[in-house]
């Protein structure tokens, strides 16, 4: 039995590197790209902040009532800390996946994740 | 018996006939066991009924490469019971991307490349294919090109495994008298 | 072999064809919030005309904005808030006039479990303020008086109190029917595929690209969890939890569904969903079926033909109605 590189010409291993080439600057196009997702965060009616979500940080966002602390990190985006009497927008759980809501009413503070839907969602939206 | 030079001709065109009956035979033999054979992730398979064309490319040229992949697709499909099922599809639009690869270069570059760098070129082909129907007809968003990356690497690996499986088939038919234009004439001549 | 020449040819403009068909009606959609009736109203519409939609979102925004303003108990100038002011009673829009009529009638068969009068006692419960605390007993008490299904009269668009005292609160069904014609609005503008959530109140219109509406329950004890999906379409689903908004006092939840009949905070349900043909009527009897409690909850949602529900008992044990099945996913 001869093994494949005997066979293989000139133009079999240009052919070949130039599919791998390709392949692997596909995988790496893949793996820095964010992951479809951007966070935008608006007042209700106007844009005032947005990021992606592939970083670590902290956003103080300013809304009538003080400063809502939205935290970013490879769970997704969370509220951390609001002037809101019930805090309830600090229970709304990370949002990671498009069309993911975090909202504080007081504090008129909307944070949606925006971007191509992900085929495996279970779900369009939320009831709750 | 005589032997004319019209009959060798007609001989050729009937046994080329012949053998490419033969190799579509094969071709949906391998693509639907092959298709039968439990897979981790169900589009991964190694793509054997490939060599098959490549066989068929390198023996009769473009047009037996077509008729052996686009037999195998729909006859496959028919065995299989798949006919127009979105798996048909996928799979026709993979073979119909890598039929026209491998012709393709096979025209173009000919003798400088050997069965595995077409076959490496025509798997690349397929995987392309089976994600453009997929994205069309079964996905609908683009985040299926994500996937494309991984899987053409894959692809290229069992690319050049199936041609050269197809490259040794080709060295031991090659040593067959009937490929060998100079002895198949001499085989006629001593018939007397 | 020339025979498979145009063979070839062929199946490379059908799929060539194929391609260009797939891509050529590229469904389109439009996402926008806004902050409304004390939450957020998200309207997700689809569409092939991505300008058309916009027009008819924006439609469909301007007309919740104005039956917010005319049912907001927030609002002075409001339907609601004249109501509450008056000594015996007014006569109110047309809209407000079918809210009311609509939860009196919710309220009539749930026996007073859903009940439109509650608006004493929630400000007396203040769940909203910045420290809830458990009222009085004798102050719980002195808000129950004269409430009830009677002490509120609905003819035509006259509305009259038995007591003047009596606050109306329509609780989720004005922004139910908000809901409701907001839809109507994407319709009159021929959107045919939409959805509108306003803070759980939601109804899912047409589909969501060739398939039905996929909506997640929320896991009542599990704030990340999902407790089964439903399948819907031209549908509404509106899910009351105790989880919503509630306070803790002495290691006891008191959430903001309460009993008509104690004054207290119902204690039968964790979460009810409904899916039903109208927002306001799923919102109602959510409301309705979590202060009745699951067995006396189900047998009301049978006198509900279009209506089907599942409920999460304070104990856990999920119930559900006859043809709630149809709506669950297999997970």
């Amino acid at each position: 039995m001869k093994l494949p590189w005997s066979y293989m010409t000139v133009g079999d291993w240009l052919v070949i590197t130039v599919l791998i080439v390709f392949a692997v600057a596909g995988m790496a196009w893949v793996a820095g790209a964010p992951v479809g997702s951007r966070l935008v965060v608006s007042d209700g009616d106007r844009i005032c902040f947005t990021a992606t979500l592939d970083q670590h940080r902290t956003v103080e966002l300013e809304g009538p009532l003080g400063r809502t602390r939205l935290v970013i990190d490879n769970q997704g985006a969370r509220i951390t800390g609001s002037p809101c009497p019930r805090k309830s927008c600090m229970t709304m759980g990370p949002a990671r996946q498009t069309g993911d809501l975090l909202a504080c009413v007081p504090n008129r503070i909307l944070v949606r994740i925006d971007g191509e839907r992900k085929k495996d969602s279970p779900y369009d939206l939320l009831s709750r | 018996m005589t032997c004319l030079v019209a009959e060798t001709e007609e001989l050729a065109q009937a046994r080329r006939l012949v053998f490419l009956a033969l190799l579509i035979a094969v071709a949906v033999t391998v693509h639907t066991v092959e298709s039968l054979l439990p897979t981790p992730v169900p589009w991964l398979r190694l793509g054997l009924s490939n060599v098959i064309t490549v066989i068929a490319l390198y023996l009769y040229g473009g047009r037996a490469a077509w008729s052996v992949s686009l037999m195998r697709v729909g006859l496959g499909a028919l065995l299989l019971g798949r006919l127009f099922s979105p798996g048909f599809w996928l799979a026709l639009s993979g073979c119909l991307v890598a039929t026209s690869a491998m012709v393709l270069l096979y025209r173009w570059a000919g003798p400088r490349m050997s069965p595995i760098g077409i076959s490496a070129a025509g798997a690349a082909g397929h995987a392309f294919g089976q994600i453009l129907a997929a994205r069309l007809l079964v996905v609908q968003h683009a985040a299926i090109w994500q996937i494309f990356p991984l899987f053409l690497l894959f692809t290229i690996g069992s690319g050049v495994l199936t041609g050269w499986v197809a490259a040794m088939v080709l060295e031991q038919i090659a040593k067959h008298p009937i490929f060998q234009k100079g002895k198949i004439e001499k085989v006629c001549d001593e018939t007397p | 072999m020339p025979w498979n020449r145009p063979l070839i040819l062929g199946l490379l403009i059908a799929l060539l064809a194929l391609t260009w068909w797939r891509l050529q009606p590229q469904a389109d959609e439009v996402r926008r919030s806004q902050f409304m009736m004390g939450t957020v109203v998200e309207i997700l519409a689809q569409g092939e005309d991505p300008s058309a939609l916009d027009e008819a979102v924006t439609a469909a925004f301007a007309e919740m904005a104005r039956l917010d303003r005319l049912l907001s108990s927030h609002r002075q100038e409001s339907d609601i808030s004249r109501l509450s002011l008056s000594e015996t009673g007014l006569t109110v829009a047309t809209e407000t006039a079918e809210v009311i009529a609509l939860g009196l009638q919710v309220a009539r068969r749930s026996a007073g479990a859903f009940d439109l009068t509650l608006g004493r006692l929630k400000t007396l419960w203040a769940l909203d303020s910045d420290s809830p605390q458990v009222p009085s007993l004798a102050a719980i008490t002195a808000t129950l008086d004269d409430l009830g299904p009677e002490a509120l009269m609905l003819s035509g668009r006259m509305v009259r109190k038995a007591n003047p005292a009596l606050q109306v609160d329509l609780g989720g069904i004005a922004k139910g029917y908000a809901v409701d014609r907001g839809i109507a609005v994407l319709k009159e503008h021929g959107v045919t595929a939409a959805a509108i959530n306003a803070g759980g109140d939601m109804y899912l219109l047409g589909q969501r690209l060739e398939r039905p509406w996929r909506i997640g329950i929320q896991h009542p004890r599990q704030p990340n969890a999902v407790l089964v999906t439903v399948q819907v379409s031209d549908r509404a689903v509106v899910t009351s939890g105790d989880y919503e908004r509630f306070f803790e006092q002495n290691g006891k939840r008191y959430h903001h569904l309460f009993d008509p009949k104690s004054g207290f905070p119902a204690q039968g349900c964790r979460s009810v969903t409904i899916v039903a043909e109208s927002v306001a009527l799923a919102d109602a009897l959510a409301t309705a079926v979590f202060v009745l409690g699951p067995l006396s909850g189900l047998e009301m949602l049978k006198g509900y033909s279009g209506a089907e529900g599942m409920i999460v008992a304070a104990d856990g044990r999920l119930y559900a109605s006859d043809g709630w099945a149809a709506y669950q996913v297999e997970p």
